[in-house]
């Protein structure tokens, strides 16, 4: 039977084992928490600033969860991205909105812009731009605005959400080429272009073998000009020119009254001419109103655009790299001349946009909207999908008991194999 | 209605309510032979008569004006006239006397600063001489200037007012009325074609 002695210095190898085990556990679990669950730090866009400073400077193993209740910055993205990429666990919550917006600028010199805009919200979205408000949509559904002038970034806001991007910068325009006979709708249509910020150039014959031009007017090719207008059968000479031009990616609008010159490029064929109608002398003419040649037996790859009683009065087909427009109207100066008060203005757009309908897209047209244009979506982008809703996990009770109880247990330990040592005389 | 639409240009001379604007009844059949005679223009046979207040007068964007007496534009043909040059049309006035500061002359310039603007001296390397024909020492003098009165009078330039780089207003005090006023079978019996010039100024308007 073994003696009193013996049974206490069992008693106290069993504390020290019981000391070693409960400090392994406690570093394993000091190890493993530190592993898997640092202390997390909720941050608004308001303390972003704050807690990254904390996250940088402290001991700690930390994790950062960011809550969003108004769009965040793009430099607040960033700072999140980076903190991602130095191994501090990143993650985000709340509910950005899904709110995109796109401005494209439309290809005539001294024209505005479109505004495309998508969420999925039915209340209204403002528009606004740096010099104040523009307009509002409900753009459930998408919406697309013909903005106006636009001053520096232009924001879609939703309560304190927000979509922001940039005009494109106008794209420089190269020439148009005018072809046509001295006449009034010759002179109109270069008149209107002009009037629009296009840079015109003409050829017109006056007399056989005898042109006004402008000088240095050829080769035709797309690196100088941008589009070609063929009025009437003086472009004839310049068919071939005028084909190559197109497939290398220029634009042409052509009327019908010259489709005979440039039938492998047209939309279709020229229908019978049907006279303008009749004004009375206080009328005033619209493009219903005018002389019509209709486009006739459009092609299987042309699409008509405008339709008037006579039939199509605008088609449009893809000829190679290029687009060709086919105008059915006639005589459209007197649009201009008897249009009224608005005659004048709406001429002039009316060919500014037919022109720009045709001229090739430049890069400085399709210049990326940028990542603030579509802010979820590039949140997503940056930082993944967000968090699942629910509290952070904090330190739970069982495991701050189970660290008391292991702390307690080291003590108790300790001592205990400690005293028993000294009062049996042991060091 | 539109009409003329076979013709891409008919000759429009300009009736207004004061003066005498039917004095050079014989210009409009001589342009018209001149344009037909030395260019390809599409140019209506017979021209036309607009009254300046009518909204007629913007089927025509050219539109020829001249006469001997004073010349008073009513609120009408004012009004017509400033929206007529907003929209491109070309009004070419003709002094129908030669002499410096007639009444034709005082009155109508009085009336067109009001309007569009003082007219300035044209330069000799202006675009409208150089349209179609060369005329490298400015406008073409006239007989009538030099008509052997004693009056020596000869104009050095014609005036303007240009709108964007075009003229909306072409002012002459060299009397092309008289120049100009005569059957044009007579042509054959001159050594050079003393219209020409009106040539220059209706290619001008249609293609600038």
């Amino acid at each position: 039977m073994p003696s009193r002695a013996d049974a206490r210095r069992s008693a106290e190898w069993v504390l020290r084992g019981a000391l070693i085990a409960a400090l392994a556990w406690a570093l394993w679990l000091s190890i493993r928490r530190a592993e898997s669950s640092p202390h997390p730090r909720r941050a608004t866009p308001a303390t972003l600033a704050e807690e990254l400073q904390y996250a940088l400077t402290t001991n700690d193993s930390v994790s950062i969860d960011f809550s969003i209740d108004a769009t965040p910055t793009r430099a607040d993205r960033d700072l999140l991205v980076a903190l991602r990429r130095a191994g501090i666990p990143v993650s985000w919550s709340g509910s950005q909105p899904p709110l995109a917006m796109q401005l494209v600028r439309e290809r005539e010199p001294a024209a505005g812009a479109i505004l495309r805009i998508a969420g999925d919200g039915a209340a209204a979205v403002a528009i606004v731009d740096s010099a104040g408000p523009l307009d509002s949509v409900v753009a459930q559904r998408g919406a697309t605005l013909a903005m106006g002038t636009l001053v520096g970034a232009v924001r879609a806001k939703s309560g304190d959400f927000y979509s922001r991007t940039r005009v494109p910068d106008a794209a420089t325009r190269r020439p148009v080429l005018v072809l046509g006979r001295a006449g009034w709708e010759t002179k109109f249509v270069m008149t209107a272009l002009t009037e629009s910020g296009w840079n015109v150039r003409s050829r017109i014959p006056t007399a056989p073998n005898v042109f006004v031009h402008d000088d240095g007017l050829l080769p035709l090719d797309t690196a100088r000009y941008d589009a070609v207008i063929a009025l009437d059968s003086t472009a004839a000479d310049m068919t071939e020119a005028i084909a190559r031009f197109v497939q290398q990616g220029g634009g042409l609008v052509l009327t019908t009254n010259s489709v005979d010159a440039l039938k492998s490029l047209a939309p279709g064929n020229a229908g019978d001419r049907r006279p303008g109608r009749i004004l009375l002398a206080e009328d005033t003419v619209t493009s219903r109103d005018l002389p019509i040649r209709p486009v006739a037996s459009l092609r299987t790859d042309a699409i008509a655009l405008e339709r008037q009683s006579a039939g199509v009065a605008l088609a449009a087909r893809r000829a190679g790299l290029g687009r060709v427009l086919a105008v059915g109207y006639d005589e459209s100066w007197r649009w201009r001349m008897l249009g009224g008060s608005s005659g004048l203005a709406a001429h002039r757009a009316w060919w500014s946009r037919a022109v720009g309908s045709v001229v090739a897209e430049r890069l400085e047209d399709a210049r990326p909207a940028g990542d603030e244009a579509a802010p979820r979506a590039a949140l997503f982008s940056a930082l993944g999908p967000p968090r699942a809703s629910g509290p952070i996990e904090a330190p739970s009770p069982v495991r701050i008991g189970l660290s008391i109880f292991l702390l307690l247990t080291i003590t108790i330990a300790l001592l205990a194999e400690t005293a028993s040592r000294r009062f049996r005389g042991a060091k | 209605m539109v009409g003329h639409a076979v013709s891409d240009f008919v000759f429009a001379t300009a009736q207004y309510e004061s003066g005498d604007w039917d004095s050079a009844p014989l210009v409009p059949a001589n342009i018209i032979d001149t344009i037909a005679r030395y260019t390809s223009i599409d140019v209506a046979p017979s021209g036309i008569i607009v009254p300046l207040a009518s909204p007629s007068l913007f089927r025509y964007p050219l539109v020829y004006l001249t006469g001997h007496l004073p010349v008073r534009f009513g609120p009408g043909e004012s009004a017509n006239l400033k929206r007529y040059a907003e929209r491109g049309g070309m009004l070419f006035v003709d002094d129908h006397n030669h002499d410096v500061d007639g009444t034709f002359h005082r009155t109508c310039t009085e009336e067109l600063t009001r309007l569009y603007g003082a007219p300035k001296p044209l330069p000799k390397t202006h675009a409208l001489y150089s349209s179609f024909f060369k005329f490298d020492d400015g406008p073409p003098t006239t007989s009538h200037e030099l008509n052997g009165w004693g009056d020596n009078l000869v104009h050095k330039t014609l005036s303007g007012v240009e709108r964007d780089g075009r003229l909306v207003l072409l002012y002459s005090s060299k009397d092309y009325s008289s120049e100009w006023n005569y059957h044009p079978e007579n042509k054959r019996f001159l050594s050079v074609d003393n219209t020409k010039f009106a040539v220059n100024i209706v290619v001008y308007a249609l293609t600038r």
